[in-house]
């Protein structure tokens, strides 16, 4: 598949080149926003695993250039470098550590924030559990930095995916927002099981102290917040968990660019395939490629 | 917030007969047992040494929701399995022949591994690197009160991939912990103290093991790379490069005194065995076992070459394997001075051995300067054979040899067609008889012989199209009772391959570009006239030399044979013709490519193909029934003199392949240890890819075994067949698609039609073979794509039938076009009848729906509605030769929110409903109603949360009854009472990627089978 032929499949990743964005991803926060209006009233934001940067760039062009908010505060955190954005402090570190959220609170000179989402998902293994697990374990890294940041009736946006446990997240969700809405904006394919869980309205946990600690794990974490994940039962019997469905809400125009679609490019005028904004970071299997390419890996067969 | 009470409903009025899926975990248990991690469900073989058998003797589900993912062992035989949160104790009781399962108990935390600390206390390492100890000593009690003794942890509490706890022989316990960012950290338990963090990979660690004499570390990671450490110094001793993917799996050998030896396996379906040498910075790769498994990922792996010299490995195909460590065929080679000094022969300098023939108890060798020696079958040794001068020169610089086994002799054709008899008898030198003489100044390119039943056939062809072929008859003393000339087919006709079907007297003759040409034997007996060729199929099939033709069936009449071509194609041709009547025809019944280089051969044997041919460097042996590689041989590829002998189930070896590389000749003779025990595979399975779409048969056989298709990710198709039980057995794996599958479908009994991407859309027939009632599938008829570049995907595709028996096809593509086409099922050839468009969306399905007089198009689409359309005119269009619209648009009715997914259609006497299920999560009935004026579609039931993820197929089981999968992976059945959606059960199941159902309902016993798709497959009751 050649840049012009991932052009055609796919329409988002075209429109995304042509308007600046760094990842197609940029359309679904965009689309979330049609729908749920989260960019009002929010001037502090946390942009969580935000690498290439494609949301923070949708939160500087909002936030400063449309809304013309001065005193807007937008943190980029990611353990992977990230090409700097205007306006956007970006932060190369850990989301569990204790030290991050300092920084962060610093940016903010000491205040909450109004507004916090992750695009975050984990290369994929193929094991469907194991994937799922670690998706949830990344969601759940980002929702402890968030119960200890967010305002009291702040967002929380995050990619999910709707495997076979996702209604466990929901109900822990619905401890700790007024609002658990499971979105689907159109950017995201409807062959992908991505979607985006809104949490509005933030309420914390009576009684129980959101603390990031070094080496403590999420399970840890939640210890005690009573959000109805389950804990080691007295003879470690297999625990009811507590499962709900989130309302399901669809976003973006209808007659807005379907994803799945194929589009003829005749109909777009006859343009030249364009360069990626941002080209991806080299893999860690690099090395595997390149022996493989000047044929010194060992292929010996008996 | 709805809860969600519709995970599980009567959760025991459904089934599950079978399942096909990833292997999570294997584990080689005393050198006894294969413990197999089959999803949720533990399955445990025997393992016969003596007999190299092995047996299925239990099989339990052991969790509710969860996959084992790791199994430990206690020394007094205890069992623990763990995956996702979830561990059990169990035992096997073999002396009872029992399986004694404890509860399915739970920590709050994903685990990674287990082990017995001793036989009352476990231990689970968990996905934040703590250990529980947990005592387990009340496994077997009613209550199973088991208790967490302690969490321990060496203060880092990195996220892991993988990991493993070794237990030495001194009590000294180490954590090998694989991290998602941070390497390997190796802890000790009883100190909690950290000892390495080794950093040398690069991304996640997917695999972690120490030895089991606690002397080294081994890795593997995201670089693809396996890393050896030394335990107590942390030095990096070696590094294993070759794996072209992930490597999931890494084991020691067991017996590492003499050499430290590793497998991996991974997400590239090869096994890989490694060494490593002292000094030596790079592993050495000791052997590679590719096509260990279809599609992607080998999950699974465990070694024993110390009792039972195997290894075992489980793919997300769903087969378990086993793979013989031991007895691994020989190979023997012998160079020509070697020969020359066995033998006493003098070989010229640019002299080379050209013809070799296996007789009874010898192999008996031509050189190209003609020269004949032999190799004793007994002790291997070469003497010379002596021949009178005379005659050996007749074969300087040509000769083709073919050996008679049974009369232990040998022919050897001369470059004018001359046939030389060598016979061998016991210890004696052997007898030289003419049995054609030249008479002809016509040379002779090529030179074939057939044995019969009857009698021993001989072909010599000639490249003058205007001289006849010369065809012998003979007895099995290789006596001629009677010769004949066949007159050339027209045009250029080179004879590659022989076969006489002695039931009917036909010869065929295989040639180059796909050609047969048939000879009717019995047709004119008189020596002095050529016989007329009775018919010549050119390009049957793509491709150029056909390499081999043999019997399949046959009758009075018709003969269907097994044809090989060398470009990868082989196929089940039936040849007939009426009665009395002069003219042949032919049909392919089974037509299948293989894209494995160059197919030189086939065989049926114990049920199974077995074809045979050149990859790249390689001379291969496949099982094409069983899909599993036999074995290989590096020969140095195609171009060279070789000769493939089977021999049968007594025989001590199972194949002998003679080549030629640089001018040496190699034996390898090869002996599956497993090959009567199924090949080794001790669990079939299923696709390597997620299956995409599942088709039942309208109609059941008389055993009411019905067939099923399945379209994969990994562009196949397969046609299986399943029983009442829902046990499943695969005879064909289709390849003819070669992208993502979309749809899969029965058309009726004897078509069915699937789509992939790339608009690729192919029309199978579906036929059986008389005698072994094996059922056999061929493409029929492909859509023309409709560009050069083909990008579009076919979604789904709707067919009815024409009055004519033609059939009218409608397909529905990803950039919102809708088209249909008359297929005419004489030509099969697609007539264009209609071509339209929705909008710009996604359409998702498409049905047909004719009733009272009228033909309606129903559509799904991305954007949440169902539209219908008059598509009557269409139909009365058929036989001008214009493409049109289709007519009116009734209906277009939101229905979701997004993407309806699914979307079945039932009739009833009166009513005709139609069940949506959407991206939404949502599951809605409504009803068409039909007046002479309008067409109204009513939405009459809805549920909003019918599933708590993408609802992706519905499958009508009976009246008013539907089955529902959705991405949650929860199974519904809902009934429809004409009001309301109830559902009636629900269940989990642990086919993850959940896509795709069917079902049927039992027409005499009343039972239904429902059949769930996705990474996986399974069959519920």
């Amino acid at each position: 598949m050649g840049k012009s032929s991932k052009d055609k499949r796919d329409l988002y990743y075209r429109k995304a080149k042509e308007q600046g964005w760094r990842a197609r991803s940029a359309f679904k926060l965009l689309q979330l926003n049609e729908r749920f209006d989260l960019f009002s009233d929010i001037e502090r934001v946390v942009d969580l695993c935000a690498a290439p940067g494609s949301w923070s760039q949708v939160l500087s062009r909002e936030l400063f250039q449309k809304q013309d908010k001065k005193n807007a505060k937008i943190v980029s955190v990611d353990l992977q470098p990230m090409v700097p954005i205007e306006g956007v402090t970006t932060i190369q570190a850990d989301i569990t550590h204790p030290k991050t959220l300092q920084e962060i609170l610093n940016v903010f000179g000491g205040e909450p924030a109004d507004f916090v989402c992750s695009d975050g998902a984990p290369d994929v293994t193929g094991l469907h559990d194991l994937d799922e697990y670690i998706q949830a374990q990344l969601i759940l890294a980002a929702l402890q930095l968030t119960t200890c940041i967010l305002k009291p009736g702040g967002k929380f946006v995050a990619k999910v995916f709707r495997g076979r446990d996702i209604d466990l997240l929901y109900a822990q969700l619905s401890y700790l927002f007024e609002q658990v809405i499971c979105a689907k904006p159109r950017s995201s394919r409807g062959t992908s099981l991505e979607a985006f869980i809104v949490c509005l309205g933030y309420k914390p946990r009576a009684g129980w102290q959101p603390k990031l600690e070094l080496n403590k794990s999420t399970e840890e974490f939640f210890r005690g917040s009573g959000i109805g994940k389950a804990e080691n039962m007295q003879y470690l019997e297999l625990p009811e968990d507590e499962r709900l469905i989130a309302k399901f809400i669809a976003c973006g125009d209808i007659n807005d660019v379907d994803s799945d679609a194929t589009y003829t490019l005749d109909t777009l005028d006859k343009i030249q395939s364009l360069n990626p904004v941002q080209l991806p970071t080299a893999p860690p299997y690099k090395r595997a490629l390149e022996l493989k390419r000047l044929g010194q890996a060992n292929s010996k067969r008996v | 917030m709805p809860s969600n009470a519709l995970s599980s409903v009567k959760e025991q009025s459904l089934q599950k007969l079978s399942h096909y899926g990833p292997v999570t975990s294997l584990k080689i248990f005393k050198s006894s047992l294969i413990l197999a991690g089959y999803g949720p469900i533990l399955k445990v073989y025997s393992v016969d040494k003596a007999s190299n058998t092995t047996k299925l003797i239990f099989q339990k589900q052991v969790f509710g929701r969860n996959k084992i993912h790791s199994i430990a062992v206690s020394d007094e035989g205890k069992i623990l399995v763990c995956g996702g949160r979830s561990f059990a104790v169990l035992k096997v009781d073999e002396e009872h022949c029992k399986l004694q399962v404890g509860s399915e108990r739970a920590i709050n935390e994903w685990i990674v591994s287990c082990a017995f600390l001793n036989e009352t206390t476990a231990l689970i390492l968990n996905s934040h690197n703590t250990v529980y100890k947990i005592d387990v000593s009340q496994w077997d009690t009613e209550d199973q009160h088991f208790s967490l003794l302690e969490e321990v942890h060496c203060n880092e509490k990195s996220i892991l991939y993988s990991g493993s706890i070794r237990i030495l022989g001194n009590g000294d316990v180490y954590v090998a912990a694989g991290t998602v960012m941070n390497g390997v950290i190796i802890w000790n338990y009883h100190t909690k103290q950290i000892l390495h963090n080794l950093t040398d990979h690069e991304g996640s660690i997917f695999g972690v093991k120490i030895d089991r004499n606690g002397k080294y570390v081994v890795s593997c990671s995201d670089d693809r790379s396996i890393k050896l450490y030394d335990l107590e110094t942390a030095q990096l001793l070696a590094t294993g490069w070759g794996h072209g993917s992930r490597i999931w799996n890494l084991d020691f050998f067991l017996q590492m005194d003499a050499d430290v030896k590793i497998m991996s396996a991974g997400e590239d379906c090869t096994l890989r065995f490694w060494q490593y040498n002292q000094q030596e910075s790079s592993l050495d790769q000791l052997e590679l076992i590719e096509n260990a498994h279809l599609g992607k990922h080998i999950w699974s792996s465990d070694i024993d070459d110390e009792t039972l010299g195997l290894c075992v490995s489980g793919g997300a195909d769903g087969k378990i394997r086993v793979h013989d460590l031991q007895n691994r065929g020989t190979l023997l080679s012998y160079s020509l001075v070697e020969i020359s000094k066995q033998t006493g022969l003098t070989f010229q300098k640019n002299e080379i051995i050209k013809q070799y023939c296996e007789l009874e108890v010898q192999t008996l060798f031509l050189t190209s300067h003609g020269q004949f020696f032999a190799m004793k079958a007994n002790d291997s040794s070469f003497v010379k054979v002596t021949i009178p001068e005379t005659l050996s020169k007749e074969f300087n610089n040509f000769g083709i040899m073919h050996g008679f086994k049974q009369s232990n002799s040998a022919i050897v054709c001369t470059r004018t067609g001359a046939l030389l008899k060598i016979a061998f008898a016991d210890e004696q030198e052997p007898s030289f008889e003419w049995i054609i003489e030249s008479s002809s100044p016509n040379k002779v390119t090529n030179f074939l012989s057939y044995k019969g039943e009857t009698s021993t056939y001989m072909f010599t062809d000639c490249p003058n199209p205007q001289i006849p072929f010369t065809f012998h008859i003979l007895d099995h003393r290789l006596k001629i009772q009677k010769t004949l000339t066949l007159a050339q087919p027209e045009r250029t006709f080179t004879s590659t391959f022989m076969h006489i079907d002695e039931t009917n007297n036909w010869l065929f003759l295989g040639s180059r570009h796909a050609t047969i040409a048939i000879y009717d034997l019995n047709s004119n007996s008189n020596a002095n006239i050529s016989l007329q060729v009775s018919a010549v199929f050119r390009k049957m099939c793509p491709g150029d030399t056909i390499t081999s033709i043999s019997f399949i069936e046959g009758n009075h009449n018709e003969a269907t044979l097994l044809v090989t071509v060398r470009d990868g194609i082989y196929m089940y041709v039936k040849f007939s013709r009426v009665e009395d009547q002069e003219e042949f025809k032919f049909t392919i019944l089974q037509e299948n490519k293989l894209s494995k280089g160059f197919l030189e051969g086939a065989m049926i044997k114990d049920g199974s193909l077995i074809v045979y041919g050149f990859k790249s460097s390689h001379f291969y042996i496949w099982n094409e029934t069983k899909q599993v590689e036999i074995t290989n041989e590096l020969c140095g590829g195609a171009h060279r003199k070789w000769e493939l002998i089977t021999y049968d189930e007594e025989a001590d070896i199972d194949y002998k392949f003679i080549y030629i590389n640089k001018s040496s000749l190699f034996f390898k003779t090869f002996k599956g240890r497993f090959t009567d025990a199924n090949y080794g595979i001790i669990n079939e399975g299923t696709h390597g890819r997620e299956i995409r779409d599942i088709a039942i048969s309208p109609v059941a056989y008389d055993d009411g075994n019905r067939l099923l298709l399945t379209a994969s990710e990994d562009t196949t198709v397969r046609l299986s067949s399943v029983d009442t039980n829902g046990i499943i057995t695969t005879y064909w794996c289709m390849n003819n698609h070669v992208s993502g599958m979309q749809k899969i479908a029965f058309i009726n009994e004897e078509y069915a039609g699937s789509t992939a991407a790339n608009e690729e859309f192919i029309i199978w027939k579906l036929s059986k073979l008389q005698a072994s009632k094996v059922p056999v599938i061929t493409e029929f008829a492909r859509l023309p794509p409709s560009s050069d570049i083909p990008d579009l995907r076919i979604m789904d595709f709707t067919t009815i039938e024409s009055t004519e028996g033609d059939i009218i096809v409608a397909a529905v593509y990803s950039d919102s076009s809708i088209k249909l086409w008359y297929l005419n099922t004489n030509t099969a050839q697609f007539v264009p009848l209609v071509e339209d468009r929705y909008t710009t969306c996604c359409i998702l399905n498409v049905n047909f729906i004719k009733v009272k007089g009228q033909v309606l198009l129903v559509t799904g689409t991305t954007d949440g509605n169902v539209t219908i359309w008059d598509a009557l005119e269409c139909f009365l269009s058929t036989t001008d030769n214009t493409v049109t619209k289709l007519g009116p648009m009734l209906v277009k009715q939101q229905l979701h929110q997004s993407g309806v997914k699914a979307l079945a259609i039932q009739y009833n006497d009166n009513d005709i409903h139609i069940f949506t299920g959407g991206d939404d999560n949502a599951l809605v009935v409504s009803k068409l109603i039909l007046s002479s004026n309008e067409v109204i579609l009513e939405p009459i039931s809805f549920v909003e949360s019918a599933a708590s993820s993408t609802i992706t197929s519905i499958s009508l089981v009976s009246t008013n009854k539907i089955f529902v999968t959705s991405v949650d992976q929860i199974i519904r059945l809902w009934t429809f009472n004409g009001e309301d959606l109830e559902c009636d059960a629900a269940t989990y199941t642990t086919v993850s990627d959940t896509g795709c159902s069917d079902a049927f309902s039992g027409t005499t016993n009343g039972t239904s089978l429902l059949f769930v798709g996705g990474a996986g497959l399974s069959v519920w009751k």
